[in-house]
């Protein structure tokens, strides 16, 4: 099943919120949304979810657009807002078979249903507890319950490790990698980029409301970006290393921090190659060459500007 | 599985999500359950203390008596903490999440009004439930008939039904905490004093139903006729209500003003005829004249509201725009948009005003003297001052305030100019003259009132005259916004799906 955000546009008032942003992804992949706040996320994810209309483009489910046919759409998704659960005076279990018979589910077939999500989830243990008396990370886990009711192939989730502690966190990346292996198609942001790296297969950074910079995890890494960081230890000769290095193209700056050397290079992967060759073949011997910055969290800092609309 | 199983199976997969969600939520809270014991401890010591009264107890009237106090109970318990419970429990869940939840499952948001309604119809058969043993008891104890008991409860539960889906439609309003806590408190006010004043109405010596009993009319035509209009009233009100909360909690990109004004216009067709043939059954003018002015006030409400409608339609509407071109013209009156909603309640208030004059002209035995041609020239000049001070405000937002006040808000814009007309520009002339002149009210709306209340016809028809030359002036300033929507409302040509850019 894939997924395709075809030129999105959100504008509210004269603000605009999306400013026509186009990605795709599929079945069994796991799809970082990452951006600084006010950039669109929610936006985005809203209109994917339904919930919003967008002031043009459209979204596809296979052949399903989410504005000429919504309803047939929301079979396809499964949304996990931001915010929790607060019914009050509701157990677990109680909130789940309400958004099942919601769900046009009925009869034996919503108890399994009901059930086996909270296997799932983890929640059988806890399904009698009120909504109001779970933790956060038990909130989180109802939610993504709920979002799981009539079992979708595509998951949108909106800042699910938001305020999880670490346990919480590592037992939700666990639960996403199992929804991957079972084949659906997840897009989830995050402000943990560390935990996003970890478990996405690609991402869309956005800023402002357009992409930044989108594709696979290496491709993004990979990708042009004003500058990065070269970690480098040379056997010998660090002070003549420093000196050569500066007199290079694409080396805007070089710090010595003792045992190695730290170099600031503009360009792509492919200039960092080039350096290690230039040096090698001045006579330098090099220990290790660290090209830093290939981490979801430093392209991020790179490529946005932290600009809110 | 038993075949009992099955049955409350098949009862239980049938019934709205929501009115199973309300009942569990009852159930596992303690408010239901508080109000239930105290109401049925407060009615066994009020019947105590009557039969321990002899001069009540050995009365003919006794069970009467005890049957008014018992029915005042019930009507102040359920009128005030039904509807408030119903609507807090909304206003909560609306402020976050929840509602938008089940907006992205198949439960339609119909179901959700309706069975928020339903659920507290429950909760109100549990109070009359709980009443019904000292009602009973009422019975027996003489002074009271059977008719009469079951016509004032079925009347009472009527009024509970609407107060409930009027707190449902104040609980669905998109606004922020303190507005919902200003709003509920003045609900709160409102009902406070709504209620001793039915209860006067329904039970009070010489002003009730009950001192003479209804027995002996049940079966009369005048009985049933008044019976079927209030029937029809409380359920063209629940009706409109719900339809109204529907549209409230509907996504934005959805025709929220479709199922609405096609209700309108329906009901407005049924009741039309309905008053018809009442005033010429009964020789009088009064249905027909009841009818006109709560159709204009809803119409003049709905001016208001048109305005503040989105101006430009979204993708959603524009597609299910008929392609026809003798349907695409019905449809801009009906779909959600500014202008068309601004055309729609123009054309009912036309339709109302010449209607009721059609109805007073083929049957001039109903109309005595010139009292109704006052009244429609009155309901006239109130139409137009709605129209003229809605498309007002429009204009000024467009053209002063675009970068101040969302297009949701203009009918802000609308209630303040009509204020100022009514208040401030009175107030400064009557400081710069040190006199107070009636005519100083010829424009606001509120003026044809109080003009046609003092019998000053000459008043009111400059202030119709005013609002005729208003409406003019400012119809002709909104043209060419209203010509934009309608060269705007036509379907999607073309499909757009281009080709995404990153995969």
């Amino acid at each position: 099943m894939q997924v395709n955000i075809i030129h999105l546009v959100k504008d509210f008032g004269a603000t605009r919120a999306v400013d026509d942003i186009s990605f795709s992804f599929s079945s069994g992949h796991i799809f970082g949304f990452v951006g600084p706040n006010g950039a669109g996320k929610t936006t985005t994810m809203r209109i994917l979810a339904t919930l919003d209309e967008p002031s043009s483009g459209d979204t596809t489910i296979d052949d399903v657009s989410i504005v000429e046919s919504p309803e047939t759409a929301r079979q396809l998704i499964g949304y996990m807002p931001d915010a929790l659960p607060t019914h009050r005076d509701m157990s677990v279990h109680d909130y789940l078979d309400f958004f099942a018979r919601a769900y046009g589910l009925t009869g034996i077939q919503r108890r399994q249903v009901v059930d086996s999500v909270e296997d799932f989830t983890n929640l059988s243990g806890i399904r009698e507890k009120t909504l109001h008396a779970l933790s956060k990370g038990m909130k989180q886990r109802v939610s993504l319950a709920r979002a799981l009711l009539h079992d979708p192939p595509v998951l949108v989730m909106d800042e699910p490790a938001a305020g999880l502690d670490p346990r919480a966190r590592v037992e939700l990346r666990e639960l996403l990698r199992a929804l991957s292996e079972q084949g659906k198609a997840i897009l989830i942001s995050s402000h943990i980029l560390s935990e996003l790296s970890e478990i996405c297969d690609g991402a869309v950074i956005i800023e402002q409301g357009k992409i930044v910079t989108a594709g696979t995890l290496p491709e993004i890494a990979s990708s042009d970006v004003e500058q990065r960081t070269v970690l480098i230890r040379p056997l010998e000769r660090q002070d003549d290393l420093c000196k050569a290095m500066l007199l290079m193209p694409h080396v805007a700056a070089v710090n010595d921090l003792g045992n190695e050397i730290e170099a600031k290079v503009t360009g792509s992967e492919e200039i960092c190659s080039e350096l290690l060759e230039n040096l090698v073949r001045d006579g330098f011997r090099i220990a290790e060459f660290k090209p830093q910055g290939g981490d979801l969290e430093s392209v991020f800092m790179n490529v946005t500007k932290g600009e809110v609309q | 599985m038993t075949a009992i199983s099955h049955i409350l199976e098949n009862i239980s997969n049938s019934l709205n999500p929501i009115v199973i969600k309300e009942l569990r939520q009852a159930v596992q809270g303690k408010f239901l359950a508080a109000v239930l014991l105290i109401f049925l401890g407060i009615q066994l010591l009020t019947v105590g203390l009557f039969l321990t009264d002899d001069s009540v107890s050995w009365s003919f009237n006794a069970g009467r008596n005890i049957f008014k106090t018992l029915a005042s109970m019930l009507m102040g318990t359920c009128l005030i903490l039904v509807p408030a419970y119903t609507g807090l429990r909304l206003a909560i869940e609306r402020s976050d999440a929840n509602v938008d939840l089940l907006f992205i499952t198949t439960l339609h948001p119909r179901s959700i009004i309706w069975g928020k309604f339903f659920a507290a119809l429950v909760f109100t058969a549990l109070l009359f439930g709980a009443c019904m043993p000292f009602i009973t008891l009422t019975f027996l104890l003489r002074g009271i008939d059977l008719p009469s008991i079951f016509a004032l409860l079925a009347l009472n539960f009527l009024v509970i039904a609407v107060a409930i889906q009027c707190s449902i439609l104040l609980g669905c309003l998109p606004a922020n905490r303190v507005f919902k806590i200003i709003l509920g408190l003045v609900w709160f006010l409102i009902m406070s004093s709504v209620v001793p004043v039915y209860i006067t109405l329904t039970v009070a010596p010489g002003m009730g139903i009950l001192d003479s009993g209804i027995g002996s009319r049940v079966g009369s035509w005048q009985f049933l006729a008044a019976s079927l209009g209030v029937l029809v009233t409380g359920l063209a009100c629940i009706g409109l209500l719900a339809k109204l909360a529907t549209a409230l909690i509907s996504p934005l990109s959805a025709n929220r003003a479709l199922p609405v004004r096609i209700y309108v216009t329906v009901v407005w067709s049924v009741t039309g005829i309905g008053v018809v043939i009442w005033s010429v059954t009964i020789g009088s003018v009064a249905p027909v004249g009841v009818w006109t002015s709560v159709q204009i006030i809803l119409q003049c409400i709905g001016l208001l509201v048109a305005v503040s409608e989105r101006e430009s339609l979204g993708q959603r509407v524009r597609k299910s725009i008929p392609r026809g071109r003798l349907l695409r013209p019905l449809a801009f009156l009906f779909y959600s948009g500014a202008g068309g909603g601004v055309a729609w309640s123009s054309v009912m208030i036309i339709l109302t005003l010449l209607f009721a004059a059609a109805i007073t002209s083929v049957y001039p035995h109903i109309w005595s003297g010139n009292d109704f041609e006052e009244f429609m020239t009155c309901m006239a000049a109130l139409g137009m001052f709605a129209l003229s001070y809605a498309l007002a405000a429009s204009f000024i937002r467009r053209h002063i305030l675009a970068r101040r006040v969302a297009g949701c808000h203009t009918w802000l814009i609308a209630l303040a100019l009509m204020g100022f007309a009514t208040t401030i520009i009175p107030l400064i002339l009557f400081l710069l003259s040190g006199t107070w002149d009636e005519s100083w009210l010829i424009g606001s709306p509120l003026g044809p009132f109080i003009f046609i209340g003092n019998g000053d016809s000459d008043l009111l028809s400059g202030s119709a005259q005013l609002a005729a030359a208003f409406a003019v002036f400012i119809g002709a300033l909104s043209l060419p916004w209203f010509i934009k929507q309608v060269i705007n409302f036509y379907p999607p040509r073309q499909k757009n799906a281009p080709k995404p850019q990153t995969d």
